[in-house]
């Protein structure tokens, strides 16, 4: 009902409010005046009973003292002047009824007597009891009973005049309220519709029409004064707002340009540069990184580390990053990637924000592989140099040593020859010992020669046919291998990439060695195989990628102790006396440099007194361009 | 205490023995011993009949007494103002001393004027049931008319004595 009220135009509001107050007004004031009408009509009437009855108190005195029941019951009749008053009666003190009224009525229609003075209403009647007395003499009572149907019939008329009042005010009230409820509900119906068109429209220069100078005029004032406030403000917005956009877009044309002025920058690093969040997933990654790991930066964006590139868990990198990321700054020197063939020097560097939180972890790759090959290749050069800085010091000792054995025999055997210049026998004996042993110097001066050469070799390698070197020094050994009555077998061999002299002096040497140290006649077995991955394998400073080749030379001579195998190969490194066998103890030294020149290995095994087997492993593919 | 239950007793025995004889009677003179006692209330004497305020208001009987203890009962206690009212029984004229209300129960003409002569320079109500007694000089007489007892007041009389009798009495009475 209320919500209803609530929602009802303000016309039917006003309408509704004056009839009902109106309504209300007049039920009440009517009511209230039946009520103290009924009220004051109800008092009158005992009043006027009462006094009638003190009337026929006092007038039936006698009547009662003397026993005239005529004259009381004429007494009584005075009653008929009261049209309301229905009996009455008369009791004598010993509570006997003595007279009634109307008379002759029965007596038990009436109560029991009560000794006192009261009026009092009971339902719809009126009861009285009154005593009688002469001169304080109590001679009896008066009782009176009164009836209110007149008093009712009149309250219903009057009911019936206030409705009808009721009804005339309420038609007059609703004839005067919709002449006089347009001067309030007018303005304000105006001012709405302004309203729904401004909110419509959303047309801000609007203005209601002000109508009078009540309140709804100070209602339309203020109301065309908000509207002028909200007309300057919204100008006001537009203003600040075309300002903002126009500094929005300086701010973001600006931000653009530093993002793209960092962009360049950190794409333009020669170094890689990657950023992962807190959990290891890649955050930004610069051009460079993309470029090395030949995949789009957009593709690895978002993906954890390991499983963009699973091999990095293994290779310290994910370690680093891990510590990083607990807030330690890595620098690691020296980082071979697992995923390029390529060395960094690495930085791992904790990104914090404002409150000190680790939120990710920034990290710089500098390629440093050249700097490394270079480094390696320093290294390499270096050990070669060192090496040969040893040999030279062995070789100085050697030649100290060696060399001056026959120069020391050349100086006694020229004393002798001296001391002895007249013996003519004697003296030839001695020349030829100065002759054998400034053969001897020649020959050590020569393999030195070769052996230094050797070193310093800088021939470039070429396609050698080993079968041509095989047969070219078979025909230089001819006259020793018919002196020996030595054989030789061997089978077709490998066409290498190599120097043919040395190739040739590396065969030499040994076939020398096998024709030299024999008390047999000599047999030289040379086989040649593929190696066998296997073999490779056993073989650490070989490459797995290349393809090699086994020459094995195996003799009858004289053989040497396994303990030996490495030795033999030293320079100057003899195991015999010279007496035995000649030699200068450079043989296969030589063939051990000339080996290491061409990329290969080789090793002794043998058996004394039954033979020693030479093994050369040469490289099918020239190593010296990677 | 046996000896006052038997005689009341004996009392109700002959109260009851006696009743039939004295019923007409006895009801007759008990209404008019109250009609008398209730003059009091609708009659006014002169002042001067009472010296002191203690004075009593005396209701004298002469001629032999018809009311038996009715009277006495009727005015038991009874107060008129400030007087007590007291009953006195006279066997003569010469007796009587101060009275207000006299019964008078003779038939004698004789007698009645002589009791009559002698209230005449005093103010007495005189009261009778003798036919012609207001014929002979008396204020207020009782007769009967269908078994209920009636007055009738020689009003002027009592006037000249100063005795004032209220309209409502005169109302229920036969006024000469």
């Amino acid at each position: 009902m209320a919500m209803r009220l609530r929602d009802t135009p303000i016309q039917s509001k006003l309408m509704s409010i004056i009839l009902v107050t109106c309504a209300v007004v007049l039920s009440v004031m009517c009511a209230a005046y039946i009520l103290l009408g009924s009220n004051a009509y109800k008092d009158i009437l005992k009043s006027n009973v009462s006094t009638l009855g003190d009337v026929i108190a006092a007038n039936s005195t006698a009547a009662l003292a003397f026993e005239d029941q005529e004259d009381a019951e004429e007494v009584l009749s005075a009653l008929k002047a009261e049209e309301n008053v229905i009996m009455a009666a008369i009791y004598k003190t010993d509570s006997s009824i003595f007279a009634t009224y109307p008379p002759d009525t029965a007596i038990s229609l009436f109560p029991k007597m009560q000794d006192r003075n009261l009026y009092w209403y009971e339902g719809n009647f009126l009861y009285g009891f009154q005593r009688i007395t002469q001169k304080s003499e109590k001679l009896g009572v008066l009782y009176i009973k009164t009836d209110l149907k007149t008093m009712y019939a009149q309250i219903k008329k009057f009911i019936l005049i206030g409705l009808a009042l009721i009804a005339g005010s309420m038609f007059i009230a609703y004839v005067i309220s919709k002449l006089l409820q347009g001067t309030i509900s007018e303005p304000i119906l105006e001012l709405e519709q302004t309203a729904k068109v401004i909110s419509e429209k959303g047309d801000y220069s609007v203005r209601a029409v002000k109508q009078g100078n009540d309140e709804i005029g100070a209602l339309t004032d203020a109301f065309n004064q908000m509207l002028t406030q909200i007309q300057s403000q919204n100008e006001e917005i537009t203003s600040f707002n075309q300002k903002l956009e126009q500094k929005v877009e300086e701010r973001t044309s600006e931000l653009q340009h530093q993002k793209d002025f960092v962009e360049t920058i950190i794409n333009s690093s020669v170094d890689l540069i990657a950023v992962f969040d807190n959990s290891l997933n890649y955050i930004m990654l610069n051009q460079r990184a993309a470029e090395y790991y030949k995949t789009p930066s957009d593709q690895l964006i978002g993906k954890h580390i390991l499983e963009a590139f699973p091999q990095v868990e293994k290779s310290g990198m994910y370690d680093d990053l891990t510590k990083a990321l607990k807030g330690e700054y890595i620098h690691n020197p020296r980082y071979r990637s697992p995923i390029l063939n390529m060395s960094f020097a690495n930085y791992y560097i904790p990104l914090k924000d404002n409150e000190d939180v680790i939120y990710g972890v920034l990290t710089i790759g500098h390629d440093i592989t050249k700097i490394v090959e270079a480094n390696e290749k320093l290294e390499k050069v270096n050990a070669e140099l060192m090496k040969s800085n040893r040999d030279l010091e062995q070789f100085a000792y050697v030649a100290s040593h060696d060399l001056q054995e026959p120069l020391r025999k050349i100086q006694t055997f020229t004393q002798l020859l001296d001391t002895h210049s007249d013996d003519k026998a004697q003296t030839k004996k001695y020349q030829e010992k100065i002759n054998q042993s400034s053969a001897r110097m020649k020959q050590l001066i020569q393999d030195m020669l070769n052996f230094s050469r050797i070193s310093n070799s800088e021939e470039a390698f070429e396609q050698t046919d080993l079968n041509l070197v095989l047969e070219n020094l078979i025909i230089d050994f001819e006259l020793l291998l018919r002196e020996k009555k030595a054989v030789i077998n061997y089978p077709n061999l490998p066409v290498v990439p190599g120097i043919p002299l040395q190739l040739s002096q590396l065969f030499s040497n040994i076939i020398n060695n096998s024709l030299k140290y024999t008390d047999n006649r000599p047999v030289i077995d040379i086989t040649c195989d593929i190696l066998k991955p296997v073999e490779v394998s056993q073989h650490p400073s070989l490459r797995k990628d290349v393809p090699y080749f086994k020459i094995q030379f195996t003799d009858n001579g004289i053989g040497f102790e396994p303990q030996y195998s490495e030795q033999i190969f030293a320079i100057f490194q003899r195991l015999h006396g010279k007496q035995s066998y000649s030699g200068t103890g450079i043989g296969l030294a030589l063939c051990k440099k000339i080996v290491d020149n061409h990329h290969g290995l080789i090793y002794g095994e043998g058996r004394p007194g039954l033979g020693a087997t030479f093994t050369i492993i040469l490289p099918g593919e020239n190593l010296n361009a990677s | 205490m046996a000896r006052p239950g038997l005689i009341l007793t004996a009392l109700f025995l002959f109260g009851s023995l006696s009743f039939q004889a004295q019923t007409l009677t006895s009801v007759e003179y008990k209404v008019k011993a109250v009609f008398i006692y209730n003059f009091i209330h609708f009659i006014d004497w002169p002042q001067s009949t009472y010296e002191y305020s203690y004075d009593e208001f005396v209701i004298g009987i002469i001629g032999g007494d018809p009311f038996g203890t009715y009277i006495d009962e009727a005015v038991a206690g009874e107060r008129i103002k400030s007087h007590r009212i007291k009953v006195q029984r006279y066997k003569s004229v010469e007796e009587i001393k101060k009275c207000h209300i006299l019964f008078i129960n003779t038939h004698d003409p004789e007698e009645t004027k002589k009791i009559l002569d002698f209230t005449a320079k005093r103010h007495i109500l005189t009261v009778s049931d003798t036919p012609n007694f207001i014929r002979w000089g008396g204020m207020v007489r009782f007769f009967t008319v269908e078994d209920k007892i009636r007055l009738e007041i020689n009003n002027t009389l009592a006037r000249a004595r100063e005795l004032k009798i209220s309209s409502k009495l005169l109302r229920v009475a036969i006024v000469q």
